[in-house]
């Protein structure tokens, strides 16, 4: 389990301090002691099969669901035990959750209204925020009213116009059309960065997590399995589940042979990146990229230091890319991914060689 | 690992009781006016004396046997009047219902309604009104007579015929709602698969409507068998003496002639044989929710 | 279609078959009777429309179901409300059992639940009159509130009490705004429900009434002697004020259902 402060962290306190928190229901263990500190004015996501804790953990953060066991620390107040309207949190739904015998102007002030901000301060503060999410106009309709995207964007100004110095996000964009999903997950970027606060998305998209977060953490059975940044965690996952879930990986078994060597099952030799070896001992998976992964007819000149021989099986165009499956002999079927560059394309049957840098290749425990 | 705080733990407790607050003044009005009630029938129902003398909790089952001697004939009108309006009920209801759920489309909020706003006039109305309609010299005699089904010097009031009549007509939008509700759940996408796989309308109907029905079945026959087996009303209003129910004699021993240990025992046995018929019925059929 | 029209026929005779007597009882309300007994018919008049609350003994027995019906209504209402909103939104020990007791006044018959009341105000030495009717019908009401109104909160989203708690409201403030709201339309068909059980209950009334009389029991008592016609003139009042009230909560209802998303 990898836990731990968050990279950013450093000096200041934490936004968010989990110690051990658990939640337990009947006999199943939702979340297992989890324990996490993430930093402030960060996109932190949650990513993780369904099942994994994510939601669970979050809903423990904002307040609706109280933990068996373990602390929750906001800003460095103990929170754990107080209700949601005792927290400097803010919550978007998965089902955006708007009042529908409200309109869209209260909906939005309504968080404002408990607090008593007096009304003239309402007023602006809502106004300034239909026109941050671009829905001044539906100000007095309802939420029947609006298509999906529109709801989801009150749901964010109703959260967002109350100033939390935290946002929680449970699975937002998972109603939206792919190509509104995309342009929502840009604008929730812009928004996190020049709002200046700390956001937690949840959701079980790895590449949309990838593309708006600072730092993922990878839950699998109610514990973090693996965080760090995207890059980091991509390019080096150190556990097999994470590089499953990830993307496709590409793993073979071998054992270790050198400093920087290892020897696949079928007899196969492969050079590793410094210091990747450091902590394996043994037999051990190895994993490379598919993007990262070279193909050249047989018999041509690899070009790279890794390299092994294969049939393809199935060759499949996207658009940017084509998808190659790869028959090896010693390393079963390999996943390539190839940029359309205008190179020549390959088709089943094709003898193949492929091939990549050393330090591309990573190596995960278990 | 750390333990949760007290303050957590003494929210956690209070939130735990909500629920019961919450229930708290209509459950004890539930106790108070139901289940009380319910045990002091039974003491009752063991006492002897008189209303002059008082009452003395003898522990005394004669009450209860007389009910086997004396009352047998009520006890049967009660359970044959009870029955046959169920039966009835369901026949006429059922294609009622059916045809609201089937047949109306855009209509069907309208028709519910039809059903439901008789009911808005007073019971004893409606009944009253069908003295009227079933009197000697009216339109339904006259026609029954003419077609030959009764006798020159036959009548529909005061015999068993207009009670169960009357008995039909007061509980059928009991029977027919529950049935539309099952009926109208059914998506009609089962119906067009049943068609696919080669079963007729009959079948289809058999085989998937019925089955898909039975808990709305099961809670109209329950909604009317009960409350008619206590009736006493409909015997009053439109029978005769030889068809009083075990609900006439509740009412006359508790308001007419004074006997309370009697009234009581009868009352106690009418409701156990309801409570035991209810069970029987429903453990052979299969509950579901019975509070749809 | 040859199966549409028989269906449509079959309801016709159906609904004629339920609103015969609705047609009487409204009727004889305009029969022009020389003697006591309003059962065969004698001419049309207007007269009994005239003087509806000639007679003192009705008037007073309609305006005691009224009242009676309307508090039993209001009180029943609230407390079914109440419970609803536990059984639903908690989970707890004895749900089960709760569910039962609540099931089981529906299930009884009313000689058996009015005559085990009766028991106990003889016991109690309670007099039987106004504040045990009213007593008695609260107790009959809540069942069908309870079910009424859960049927409503079941399906209603329940992170919308989630959201308004995020956003800073108290459970009082949340139920106030978010859940009442939300609830009342069931919760008014509730109180309508109950408002008609109430008016229209003639059996348990009869045990528990003592000399008191609400409007089926002056009925039930004067069927010997001869119902009089204004009988059914109040008769019909009280019909139509219902069927009003219905039609007017089923048609906003209507309008509003098309706006929850």
């Amino acid at each position: 389990m990898t836990t731990g402060p968050n990279s950013a962290a450093g000096e200041t306190t934490p936004a968010v301090e989990l110690v051990g928190l658990t939640k337990t229901f009947g006999d199943i263990v939702a979340v297992d002691g989890l324990t996490l500190d993430i930093a402030e004015n960060l996109f932190f996501a949650i990513i993780g099969p369904s099942g994994c804790g994510k939601t669970t953990t979050l809903r423990m953060i904002g307040g609706f669901e109280e933990p068996t066991a373990g602390t929750i620390k906001l800003h460095g107040r103990d929170v754990t035990g107080t209700k949601p309207y005792q927290r400097p949190v803010n919550t978007v739904f998965q089902s955006y959750a708007l009042f529908p015998h409200l309109t869209i102007f209260e909906n939005v002030a309504f968080g404002l209204r408990r607090q008593g901000v007096d009304k003239t301060d309402v007023d602006r503060r809502v106004g300034d925020m239909l026109d941050l999410v671009h829905l001044a106009q539906t100000a007095k309709r309802k939420p029947r009213q609006l298509s999906g995207g529109q709801r989801q964007r009150v749901a964010l100004a109703r959260a967002l116009v109350n100033h939390p110095r935290l946002l929680l996000l449970d699975e937002p964009l998972g109603a939206l059309d792919l190509k509104l999903r995309k342009e929502m997950q840009l604008e929730l970027k812009r928004i996190q960065q020049e709002v200046g606060i700390t956001f937690i998305h949840v959701t079980h998209d790895q590449e949309e997590a990838m593309t708006m977060a600072d730092a993922i953490a990878v839950m699998r059975n109610g514990r973090i399995e693996r965080m760090g940044e995207p890059v980091e965690i991509y390019d080096d996952p150190r556990t097999r589940f994470v590089a499953g879930f990830l993307g496709a990986s590409n793993l073979m078994d071998g054992t270790v042979t050198g400093t920087d060597e290892v020897t696949l099952t079928g007899g196969h030799t492969f050079h590793v990146g410094p210091d990747k070896l450091a902590r394996a001992n043994g037999a051990v998976h190895v994993g490379v990229r598919p993007e990262k992964i070279h193909l050249t007819p047989s018999g041509a000149d690899p070009g790279h230091a890794n390299s092994m021989a294969g049939v393809v099986t199935d060759s499949s165009f996207i658009g940017v890319s084509t998808h190659y499956l790869v028959q090896t002999e010693t390393a079963g079927e390999l996943t390539v991914v190839v940029q359309n560059l205008g190179a020549t394309r390959f088709a089943p049957r094709d003898s193949v060689t492929l091939s990549w840098d050393p330090e591309h290749t990573f190596v995960v425990a278990e | 690992m750390t333990a949760r705080t007290d303050a957590a733990e003494r929210a956690d407790r209070r939130r735990r009781r909500v629920p019961y607050l919450l229930m708290a003044p209509g459950l004890i009005w539930l106790f108070l006016f139901y289940v009380l009630p319910m045990f002091r029938l039974v003491i009752t129902s063991l006492q002897e004396g008189s209303l002059e003398r008082g009452y003395t909790f003898t522990g005394n089952f004669d009450s209860y046997a007389s009910v086997f001697t004396t009352y047998l004939p009520q006890l049967r009108n009660s359970l044959l009047f009870a029955f046959g309006a169920t039966v009835i009920g369901l026949l006429v209801a059922y294609p009622l219902a059916y045809a609201i759920a089937f047949h109306t489309s855009r209509w069907k909020t309208l028709f519910l309604l039809l059903i439901i706003v008789p009911l808005l006039v007073p019971f004893l109305l409606r009944t009253l009104a069908w003295r009227v309609i079933l009197a000697d010299q009216g339109l339904v005699v006259s026609f029954l007579k003419t077609i030959g089904l009764l006798s020159e010097s036959g009548r529909l009031l005061s015999t068993g015929w207009a009670v169960l009549a009357g008995l039909v007509y007061n509980y059928l939008a009991f029977i027919t709602l529950p049935i539309y509700i099952s009926l109208d759940k059914i998506e009609p996408a089962l119906l067009e698969a049943a068609n696919d796989l080669y079963a007729t309308p009959w079948t289809a109907f058999r085989k998937v409507t019925l089955p898909l029905s039975m808990p709305g079945i099961i809670s109209g026959t329950l909604l009317t068998f009960i409350p008619a087996a206590g009736d006493y009303v409909n015997v009053e209003l439109l029978g005769n003496r030889n068809w009083t129910m075990m609900g006439n004699v509740i009412q006359s021993k508790f308001l007419v002639i004074i006997d309370y240990p009697a009234a009581a025992a009868i009352s106690f046995t009418l409701m156990a044989i309801i409570v035991t018929m209810v069970i029987i019925y429903v453990r052979r059929v299969g509950t579901e929710e019975l509070l749809t | 279609m040859k199966a549409r029209v028989f269906y449509r026929t079959l309801l016709g005779f159906g609904i004629a078959y339920l609103f015969l007597p609705v047609f009487v009882v409204v009727a004889f309300s305009f029969n022009d009777l020389q003697g006591r007994r309003n059962v065969s018919w004698e001419g049309f008049t207007l007269r009994h429309w005239a003087e509806p609350f000639k007679i003192t003994g009705l008037s007073d027995a309609v305006l005691n179901s009224l009242t009676i019906a309307f508090l039993s209504a209001l009180i029943s209402t609230i407390l079914g409300t109440l419970i609803a909103l536990a059984l639903v939104r908690y989970r707890f020990r004895g749900r089960s059992a709760t569910n039962l007791m609540l099931f089981l006044p529906m299930a009884s018959p009313e000689v058996v639940t009015g005559s085990a009341l009766l028991t106990l105000f003889i016991v109690a030495q309670v007099g039987r009159g106004y504040m045990t009717v009213l007593l008695a019908h609260i107790l009959f009401n809540l069942s069908y509130t309870v079910v009424t109104v859960r049927a409503r909160i079941v399906g209603f989203d329940r992170h919308l009490e989630e959201a308004a708690m995020d956003l800073y409201a108290n459970e009082w403030q949340t139920f106030r705004r978010v859940t009442l709201p939300m609830i009342m339309p069931g919760v008014l068909a509730a109180f309508m429900l109950a408002f008609a059980l109430s008016f229209d209950d003639f059996v348990i009334t009869n045990f528990n009434s003592g000399s008191l009389q609400t409007f089926p029991i002056f009925v039930y008592g004067a069927t010997k002697r001869g119902v009089p016609p204004q009988v059914n003139v109040l008769g019909t009042m009280i019909f139509v004020a219902m069927v009003v009230a219905t039609t007017v909560f089923l048609v906003v209802q209507g309008r509003r259902k098309k706006a929850e998303p």
